[in-house]
This record gives structure tokens, sequence and C-alpha cells, in this order.
């Protein structure tokens, strides 16, 4: 017999599935059990919300009335940030767990990045675009009958809802993928990756202080986080965000699934 | 029979140690094959290393013709189950089958169904909290449901007793005999497994050490048993594997017996018996030989 041909007994082998359906199907993997990175967020959000809701009605109550209270009293909230780092801790659990049973699964690396990546973007949108309705809602009740702001604090209270939708996408996408980055490099080099990691970004972030320093730039900085539109400051998480999905993806290509 | 598998110089080394040490061989498709060896032998480090889950540190492994590593084509068609195969945090067992099928495309529902209900597996508990055997038994599912064209069972059944192992052995010849397809089975239970094996491979601290038809390999040694001075004769001159004394008796164990060799034992009054796979890998693997041919 050639090395071509197949033994009788064998039935031929189903077509292989396409690059696509592979990704898609590492995607869904992430979300085969949507209980905890799809329900659960939710659940939190509204308990910190209700707390915090209830929080200001005890103090209106003690105010003797919201009249008795400054207008911006209930503007300052930064409750909704902690799905960031919730975000980040998804991001971590996917590279290190879902990732060694992926490959045990047969999948390639590639497909595990790609789809997980993927991933990563449908939850950004996902709660980006949920978040961003909430504060629709919030706007739309006159921030819940009491001038509170929750899901658009001071800061974003002004700017219009796409925008928001769009800063929130972005913030998310920014901290999946930064804990994607720090879950592939200890996957790949273990606790030593990760002190390199981390004085990797202290040396970067002292560097660039002292660049700035040096050439006297600090105000023309401050004057533009504050004075430009701030879609297009926040525009800048979008390389990092990018930097950090392109190096967790060359670091994951050698990794191996070891315990 | 074509090569499944071919292994040519593959060498996987972490710092100093070698883990697989410069093993060469070729499997045929459409059988039951043994990877045998001790704990730490190599044996999963091996299988890691034909499924492209880890890279070599010298030499190729084909597979389907083809190298593994990243190889969508060719890693869609095998299934590759361990022990110490990693399960996302929240996952239960109902989650494992479900995902199983979208990367088994050979994926039989209803096998993955019998086979449940037959090992009583827990599909309803998180992964995590589940005892070794239960986790056992939800890899070995898969491992049998997705019928993949070449499985790799590493140390399948750990923690699994007496009753699901038998299972586990008689559903897999039950459906490979109706499936027909490529099974590696690693083990350190030799004998449970001896009988549904083609060839053996064993390997010891990473090396190839016998690479066997396993009936060549059970023929390949006896065992003499009679009276000291007639079996100190007929040990003359013979390659002897292992010998005991007991008073006035004694036992040889002999490689390479041929038909006059046996009659000649059979007429100086010798008691013939065949050496079961596990004593005889033991000896080459654990025994007296030690040291020998081992490199670091």
């Amino acid at each position: 017999m050639t090395a071509t041909s197949t033994s009788p007994t064998m039935t031929v082998a189903p077509a292989a599935p396409t690059v696509t359906s592979r990704i898609w199907n590492v995607a869904r993997m992430n979300m085969a059990n949507p209980f905890l990175t799809l329900v659960m967020p939710w659940l939190i959000t509204a308990a910190i919300f209700l707390l915090n809701l209830a929080i200001m009605l005890m103090v209106i109550r003690a105010a003797g009335g919201r009249e008795n209270l400054d207008p911006t009293a209930f503007s300052y909230n930064g409750g909704i940030s902690w799905i960031l780092f919730f975000m980040t801790v998804v991001a971590v659990q996917t590279m290190n767990l879902t990732f060694r049973f992926a490959l045990g699964f047969s999948v390639t690396r590639r497909d595990f990045y790609l789809g997980s990546a993927l991933y990563f973007v449908m939850l950004s949108l996902i709660f980006g675009t949920g978040i961003a309705v909430l504060a629709g809602v919030e706007r739309a009740t006159g921030g819940w009958g009491i001038d509170a702001a929750f899901f658009a604090p001071d800061g974003l209270a002004e700017q219009p809802l796409i925008v928001l939708w769009a800063l929130y996408v972005m913030a998310l996408l920014m901290f999946l993928f930064l804990g994607a980055l720090a879950a592939t490099v200890w996957v790949r080099w273990k606790a030593y990756g990760l002190y390199g990691l981390i004085i990797g970004l202290a040396v970067l972030l002292v560097a660039a202080g002292w660049m700035i320093t040096a050439s006297d730039s600090w105000g023309a900085i401050g004057e533009y986080l504050t004075g430009s539109p701030i879609l297009e400051v926040w525009a800048w998480t979008l390389p990092v965000t990018v930097s950090c999905a392109v190096a967790g993806a060359l670091i994951l290509r050698r990794a191996t699934p070891q315990a | 029979m074509t090569a499944i598998i071919e292994a040519s110089g593959l060498t996987k080394r972490f710092g100093k140690v070698a883990a697989v040490d410069d093993v060469s061989f070729a499997l045929e498709d459409g059988a039951i094959h043994g990877l045998l060896g001790r704990n730490g032998a190599g044996k999963t480090t091996l299988m890691q290393l034909l499924t492209g889950q880890d890279f070599a540190t010298r030499g190729t492994a084909r597979v389907f013709g083809e190298s593994p590593v990243e190889n969508a084509g060719v890693l869609s068609r095998i299934c590759f189950i361990k022990e110490s195969q990693a399960y996302p945090d929240n996952f239960k067992g109902k989650h494992v089958l479900k995902t199983a099928p979208w990367f088994f495309p050979r994926w039989d529902q209803d096998f993955a169904d019998t086979l449940v209900e037959d090992f009583g597996a827990p599909l309803d508990r998180p992964m995590k909290k589940l005892s070794r055997g239960q986790r056992s038994a939800i890899g070995v599912i898969v491992g049998l449901a997705s019928r993949a064209e070449l499985t790799f069972f590493d140390e399948p059944y750990a923690g699994l007793d007496a009753v699901a192992r038998r299972r586990f052995y008689d559903h897999l010849l039950a459906d490979y005999a109706e499936h027909p397809r490529t099974i590696v089975l690693s083990t350190h239970l030799i004998d449970e497994a001896a009988n549904l094996l083609q060839r053996v491979l064993v390997i010891d601290e990473g090396r190839l050490v016998i690479d066997a038809d396993a009936d060549d390999l059970r023929a390949s040694a006896t065992t003499l048993a009679g009276k000291a001075t007639d079996v100190e004769a007929f040990a003359v001159g013979r390659e002897v594997l292992d010998r005991s004394r007991l008073g006035g008796l004694a036992s040889i164990t002999v490689t390479g017996l041929n038909e006059q060799d046996r009659l000649a034992a059979a007429s100086a009054g010798l008691e013939a018996s065949a050496v079961s796979l596990q004593e005889l890998i033991v000896r080459r693997t654990g025994g007296a030989e030690a040291g020998e041919g081992k490199v670091v």
C-alpha cells in the first residue's frame, strides 16, 4: 500500500472544520457555561447599584429631602468600574485554564487565541452596550428620580450615549487584553515571566516619566488630556490594546499546557 | 497497513533532563497499541509531542504524514485524553460533553449518553469538585465517544476501580470492533491491558527500550522450572533475564527459545511457562540491568 491510500476498514474522515467554524467553536467554548461571564456580572452590577441607591436614599432622608442637598451630590461614582477588573480576571482564566482545556480538545494555539479574542470583543460589545443602555435609562429617569449618576458618572455625564458606549467598549477591550497578556506570560514563563512583565512595565512608565520631565511637557500633556475631546483621548487605549493582543498571540504561540 | 504515527530521533529536554530521548518508531493504523513504562518514564511527554502540545527539542514527529504542531487538519482527527487534563474553572461535566462535539467531528452523542450512564459520571457538579475517578470517567467518555481516528489514552483510568476499568476495556473493544481506528493506550497496569495490544512500546527514562509486536514479545521469553542442576545445565550459553532458586529447585527466564530448545527443555524435565508482559517489561526496565545504556 502506498502512503496515500487508506485502509479499507477505516471510514473516511468527515471534512476538516473550516477556519471560521474552528474559531467560532473556541469562542462558544468560552461561553459553554454562560453564567459566570454573561449573567453574574449583571447580578453583581445590580447589587452594587442598588446598594448605592439605598445609601443615596438614606442620605436624602437624613437631609430631609433631595432639595437640601447639592445638585451634584450623587454625580461622583466609580462603582461601575468594577467590571473592568472582573473582565481582567475573566481574561486571565481564559488564557490559563481554558487554554489548557482547549489544547486537550485538539485545538491549535492559533485557533484558540483568535477564538478567545473574538470572545473578548463580544464581551466588550455586550457589556459596553448594556452599560450605555442603562446610562440612557439613567438619563431618561432624571438620574433614577434623584439626580444620581451611576452608569455615566461625573466626567461622562455630558457625553452622548454613543460616545459613552465607545468609551466603555474601549476600556473593556483594554482590560481584557491586558489580562490576556499577563496570563499568556504566566502560562509561558510562570512566575519569573510575571516578574519580568511587571518590572518591564515599571521601567516603561518611569522612562516615559523621565522623557516627559526632560522635555518639560507635563503641562502640554495635561492640557491635551483635559482639553481634547474625550473620545480622542480614550482612543489612545487602542494602540495599547492592540499591542497587548499581538504580544499575547506571539507569547502563546510557543506556550505549552503544563500544569 | 500504513504508519499513522512516525517518530524519528524525537527528543524533548527540560534543562538537563531528557524526558524523551532520541525516540524513533512507527505505529500502524487500525490497531490498539500500548505505550508502557514506569511513572515519569516520559510517556506523557511523548504523547504531548505527538499531539502538538509540546515542542520537540530535536527530531520529528509525523502523524497522518504531517507534523501535528499547530496543524488543525491533523489535530481535528486526534483525541488525547490525559489524567492531568485541565478544565475551565466553571465547567461541569455537562459543559465538557456539550463542547466535545464541536471539536471531534465523529462524535457520537448516543454512545456518549450510554457511557455516562454506564460509568455513572456526575454531569451536574463542577469538574474541580469531582474525585479523581469521576474525572477519569469523564475523560474516558470523551475519548471513546469522540471516535477520533487516532485516540491517545494516557492513564485514562486513574482512580477508577476494577469494575469501572473492566467496563472501559469492554467498551473500548466493542466499539473498536464496530468502528476500527487507532488507539494508543498508555498505562502502567500492563497485565490488565496486555491482551488488547497489538504493538508494545516501552519507554524507560525517556528512551525507547522495547518496540515489538505483543505476541512476539510474549514469545520472546520463557520461564523454565525444575531441579536446580538441570536448570543450570540448560542455562549454559543462553541469555538469562532472571533466575531464582529455592532449595534444590530453580527457575530461570530465558530469551529466544526455538522449537528445538523447547523439546530439549521438556526432555530435561523442565517445566516451561509463558512470561507475562508485565513481568517481562518490569525485568527490562527496572530489573538487574539498571544503569545500562542510560544517557542523562
